[in-house]
């Protein structure tokens, strides 16, 4: 058999994929004014690039043996203080070929996509400039080696997103929303920042490789694990929505829709689940900390799937169901379904950009409008939406063959063989919801009567139409990935592994459960939405109050802002009146008029009157020469 | 080459008072001469401090450049400086904030001349301090870079009238320069003490360092040192001078007070405090980083409850001096370059956001934050910078900020993890006061008062522009700053801990 590859050569390029991004930004950035299309098509050219070279790392991964010889790692240093080493590194395993794969795949298409979408913006460089950097950035994120450097790449990455939610900031929401993701992510950050620098405090290292080898080896205290496994996730918990620092995605929908099609749902919100995923060894060597990413992730997952059902915003709907499968691959992660996390997240990016992106096309086709009450009839304007938004739509409520289906019943095998009952149970009902949203939303657009003011909605332009056929395809065909094939490959779980190959296994009785449940949720939308047999509006009247509940975020939005009224601005208000009122007006002006105050009462002692004078000149005298008699020293 | 070698400390300090000088022989009725002599001056300096960067980069470490003449041999004092990796980024950094400020000030109108040679002086004085190795002159430096504000904010400032809240810039010129005189005098004393301590032979910074005192008398004068130049650097409680002053004073005065000046305390902290009572610092650090940590906690909050632009920009430079403070007194080589580095970074930053101030109040005439909305619209490229300066102040990695900060947390969480976790924190306030600050004031819908406004002018642009390409390239290449510090602030540990 003769080895393949016996040594790297793609593979140590792989960090040009990042770094050609980031030149792109820095020239689109520059040279804006002088560029064809103000710089976009070097943006696009430079995403290909990192697509072409994720296939040649691919090819080059594949021969080199990772079940012997573990990951591939390269690093130079950065910085030098005193004897500690900050480092640049890249690390390719498993794991890393299937996040360049699907980072750079939908980058590219939704690029493309948004030469078309984004046609008529006043700054269309300046967007193309952002993408560039949010790829660098992302790619960056997936190859880091290190805490450190994910670190970097992880602010940036949100920095992207903060500018690109902003990106209309004339409007006030926007710019609202905008500055609350950054914060509700900052808040995690926190946790992240916090979490490394104990690690290194112990170790000595921000290197992942030797981090996860000091814990496995037992020399990092249980106390210690536990802490800063709590802290990455918390940082996990803000970039990826997670409740209760989830009330940021929803609202980053005021920026354009490509960008909540790349950043708000296949890419920049997976990082905290690729997190988690990365730094697996801390989480199964803290079990509680599992614990908590599984409740976490279902709780999120149902909050999130019930208020779904409710949203009357097209892009809102898939911003609360992107919310709720990122708390599904948490879900599946806090299960021990390392495999089956992943593979959600990669099914989940096809389809969900899939279908961002067709919602695009319809608020393009539409004249704007995103409200999908305002929709219906639209497959026969938009054959191709309807047909690419389809495929995305039943993929994401699981059903089969196409490639939620498969990921689907990955993470409910994992949930029913790693946690108990409950979990399982809740993760049925999550299932269900996400049909039932999903046919809600499916139906409404695209079914039923087509409304006047639609008669002159027309399809999307083939640089739109493109890539929704390509993500069709993928969001089709992607659940292939499961089935072993034979030979070596033995089904996804034999190539993505955490600590040991799986061979793929299929329960038949589960599976055909989630198949019923799916298609369950398909018919119950027909019946309700397609075909209105049960009136939805006479159930908003049966169940008022718990419709206002859900519909208005369960009033979350209301109690941070209530805190950080009441709580945060008011404190602050108190300390600024505090530092004006006691530290300068008593502590420093009260000081200083005091020594004014002392002035005016010493001066009065110049009386002015001769023998005022001459008393404490005779006063002065003796005084003196008492001192003289008591402290000199006679012989 | 080499006579300039021999002597470019003097120069450096010689430019700018020698500016100064002429300045006053300028007739007061040619107020173009005047700017262009100012900016003259200033650019003459930032290419001294480059060309000391640039070759003390050439060299090994340590001193250099060192000159040294008696003066009065009996008290032992003597014209004696030289600089070290700590101290050229910080001459480097005044060299980049002068001219920065001087072209800043293009629209002085008001006697330009008297302006520009008190601003001369201060800057003589900053220098001074930098360079010498003389602790009398490092005094009389220090003093000389006090007093001119007295007369730069109480003529050139401006005052705050809020209804219930007024600060007339009297009262700030005031309480500055009484504030820090007071500071100054607390390590006057101290300065004299170790002199006699030492039996009154010299000022040397080298020759005290050699005479070791005792730890009694060093627990005793430690704290003077490190509150009377803890006061310049803003210290925990004694702070309040700083957001009055500031916001009292020109937009260049700030630039350089808040930018270059108050780094001139922490540099004392270091200089004197650190290196001739190493057992003081040693005992009385855990205090140092207890306040310093209140700084960053305490000035970023104040700072969200502020209503006035300037007053934001005022408690922010107070809340990341403490970073300084933290840095320095983890006593670690990673806080304490940290610390050195978030010097400059800081200096750098904080005159942007000052210029950037001034900017918008030379536009609007106002600085209440309520009032202003949506300023991107009409001011791009002032917003544009703004976003850079506040991205900065909050740690963002890609500017400099983040690497000072980055340095000062791991030197902080190795010696004082609680207080690591609230330096953390406070960087997460900080977020939250200045991304509360630009949704406010640039962007959203353009309020209808601004319809007509104008951006920075050109050279104002540039002026700022020189001050975000620094940002940005010491944020991507730290290294050349830090291998300077790196290998000083290692020496001065290593003697610190050897006492």
């Amino acid at each position: 058999m003769e080895v393949l590859n016996a040594s790297p050569g793609w593979m140590t390029l792989a960090w040009l994929a990042p770094a050609v991004c980031a030149a792109a930004f820095l020239a689109i950035v520059a040279f804006r004014r002088v560029l064809p299309r103000e710089g976009a098509y070097i943006s696009v050219l430079a995403i290909a690039f990192g697509f072409v070279l994720f296939w040649l790392v691919l090819v080059d991964f594949l021969g080199w043996d990772f079940s012997e010889r573990g990951a591939f790692s390269r690093a130079i240093t950065w910085l030098r203080v005193d004897d500690t080493r900050l480092t640049w590194g890249i690390l390719i395993d498993p794991l890393t070929v299937v996040m360049l794969g699907l980072v750079t795949f939908v980058a590219l298409l939704v690029q493309v996509y948004s030469l078309g979408y984004m046609a008529h913006e006043p700054r269309f460089g300046w967007y193309f400039a952002v993408h560039s950097l949010f790829a660098a950035a992302m790619l960056g994120l997936v190859l880091a080696d290190n805490f450190l450097f994910l670190y970097i790449m992880w602010e940036l990455v949100g920095l992207c997103s903060y500018l690109l939610i902003g990106f209309y900031y004339e409007r006030r929401s926007a710019a609202e929303a905008a500055k609350k993701a950054f914060i509700t992510t900052r808040i995690g950050d926190v946790g992240l920042l916090i979490g490394i620098i104990f690690l290194f405090r112990e170790t000595g290292t921000f290197e992942m490789s030797a981090i996860f080898h000091a814990a496995e080896a037992g020399e990092l205290s249980k106390g210690l694990l536990l802490a800063a496994a709590l802290l990455i996730f918390l940082g996990a918990m803000g970039k990826s929505a997670q409740f209760p620092l989830h009330v940021w995605l929803p609202d980053a929908m005021e920026g354009p829709t490509p960008v909540s099609a790349l950043i708000h749902a296949a890419t920049m919100v997976v990082a905290g689940v690729y997190l988690v995923a990365r730094a697996y060894p801390l989480f199964l060597a803290a079990p509680p900390a599992l614990l908590i990413v599984a409740v976490i992730g279902l709780v999120t997952a149902l909050l999130a799937a019930t208020m779904a059902l409710v949203m009357t915003d097209l892009k809102r709907v898939l911003a609360y169901s992107t919310v709720a499968h990122l708390g599904f691959m948490m879900l599946a992660l806090g299960a021990g379904g390392f495999t089956a996390g992943i593979f959600h997240l990669l099914t989940h990016g096809f389809s969900k950009a899939l279908v961002f992106l067709g919602a695009g096309s319809v608020s393009h086709g539409t004249g704007g409008k995103t409200d999908i009450r305002e929709m219906g009839g639209l497959r026969h304007r938009m054959p191709i939406t309807f047909l690419t938004f389809s495929i995305g739509a039943l993929a994401l409520g699981g059903v089969a063959p196409l490639s939620g289906f498969f990921s689907k019943d990955e993470v409910l095998q994992a949930v029913l063989g790693g946690r108990s009952p409950v979990f399982f149970i809740a993760a049925l009902v999550v299932a269900f919801l996400s049909g039932l949203y999903m046919a809600r939303v499916w139906f409404l657009v695209f079914f039923g009567p087509l409304k006047n003011e639609n008669a002159h909605a027309h399809e999307a332009p083939w640089v739109m139409a493109l890539p929704l056929l390509a993500l069709a395809f993928l969001g089709a065909t992607a659940g292939l990935l499961a089935i072993p094939w034979g030979g070596s490959y033995k089904g996804l779980g034999s190539f993505l592994y955490h600590g040991q190959p799986e061979v793929a296994h299929f329960n038949p009785a589960l599976m055909v459960a989630s198949m019923a449940l799916a298609l369950g949720a398909f018919g119950v939308g027909y019946l309700v939405y397609g075909r209105g047999a049960i009136s939805p509006a006479r159930l908003r009247e049966r169940f008022q109050w718990l419709h206002r509940l859900v519909a208005n975020k369960y009033y979350m939005d209301e109690v941070y802002q209530w805190c950080i009224n009441r709580i945060v601005l008011a404190f602050s208000n108190l300390l600024a009146l505090f530092d004006r009122l006691v530290v300068n007006d008593v502590g420093v002006n009260g000081t200083a008029r005091s020594v004014v105050m002392s002035g005016y009462k010493l001066r009065l002692h110049v009386t002015g009157k001769l023998y005022n004078y001459a008393l404490v000149m005779v006063l002065g005298v003796i005084l003196v020469a008492l001192l003289w008699w008591v402290a000199v020293p006679r012989p | 080459m080499s006579l300039l070698d021999n002597h470019l400390l003097t120069l450096i300090v010689a430019v700018p008072f020698g500016g100064a000088l002429a300045l006053i022989f300028f007739p007061s009725d040619r107020p173009r001469a005047i700017h262009y002599f100012a900016r003259a001056v200033g650019l003459l300096t930032l290419l001294l401090s480059v060309y000391t960067f640039a070759t003390y980069w050439s060299k090994d470490g340590g001193f250099q450049f060192r000159e040294s003449y008696p003066w009065l041999e009996g008290l032992g004092i003597g014209w004696k400086v030289a600089v070290d990796g700590i101290t050229v980024p910080l001459i480097l950094l005044t060299g980049v904030v002068l001219p920065a400020g001087i072209f800043m000030s293009w629209n002085v109108k008001h006697r330009p001349k008297d302006f520009f040679v008190l601003l001369m002086l201060l800057v003589t004085g900053v220098l001074g301090v930098f360079v010498s190795l003389d602790l009398f002159f490092l005094f009389f430096f220090y003093e000389l870079a006090v007093l001119p504000m007295y007369l730069l904010i109480g003529v050139w400032g401006s005052s705050s009238d809020f209804g219930t809240f007024i600060r007339t810039k009297e009262y700030g010129a005031m309480k500055l320069v009484l504030y820090l005189v007071a500071g100054s005098v607390l390590v006057w004393v101290a300065l004299v003490a170790m002199w006699v301590e030492a039996g009154m032979v010299s000022f040397d910074l080298e020759v005290l360092e050699k005479a070791s005192f005792s730890p009694g008398f060093q627990r005793l004068f430690f704290p003077l040192v490190m509150v009377g130049f803890g006061v310049l650097a803003g210290l925990w409680p004694f702070h309040t001078w700083s957001p009055d002053g500031h916001v009292a004073a020109p937009t260049a005065v700030s630039m350089l007070h808040a930018g270059v000046l108050m780094k001139l305390g922490a540099y004392g902290i270091l200089r004197v405090g650190m290196v001739l009572l190493p057992q003081g610092a040693q005992d009385w650090m855990p205090v140092l980083i207890v306040f310093g940590t209140i700084n960053v906690v305490y000035g970023a909050i104040s700072a969200m409850g502020q209503r006035d632009l300037k007053y934001v920009v005022g408690y922010s430079s107070v809340s990341h001096m403490g970073y300084v403070l933290m840095g320095l007194a983890t006593l670690e080589p990673l806080g304490v370059s940290g610390a050195v580095l978030q010097m400059f970074s800081h200096g750098i930053m904080t005159a942007l956001f000052f210029a950037l101030v001034g900017v918008i109040y030379d536009r609007t005439h106002v600085r209440d934050i309520t009032v202003l909305e949506g300023l991107s619209k009409r001011m791009g490229v002032t917003g544009a910078f703004f976003v850079v300066a506040g991205l900065t102040s909050l740690g963002l990695p890609g500017l400099s900020g983040f690497v000072a900060e980055i340095l000062v947390f791991i030197g902080t969480f190795r010696t004082y993890p609680l207080l690591g976790v609230l330096g953390v924190i406070g960087a997460a306030i900080t977020a939250v006061y200045i991304l509360r600050l630009m949704a406010k004031v640039f962007f959203g819908p353009l309020g209808d008062r601004w319809k007509g406004l104008p951006d920075a002018a050109r050279i104002e642009t540039g002026a700022m522009a020189v001050l975000v390409f620094f940002l940005v390239l010491v944020g991507l290449m730290p290294w050349p700053l830090l291998r300077l510090i790196d290998v000083d602030v290692a020496t001065l540990l290593q003697r610190i801990a050897g006492a």
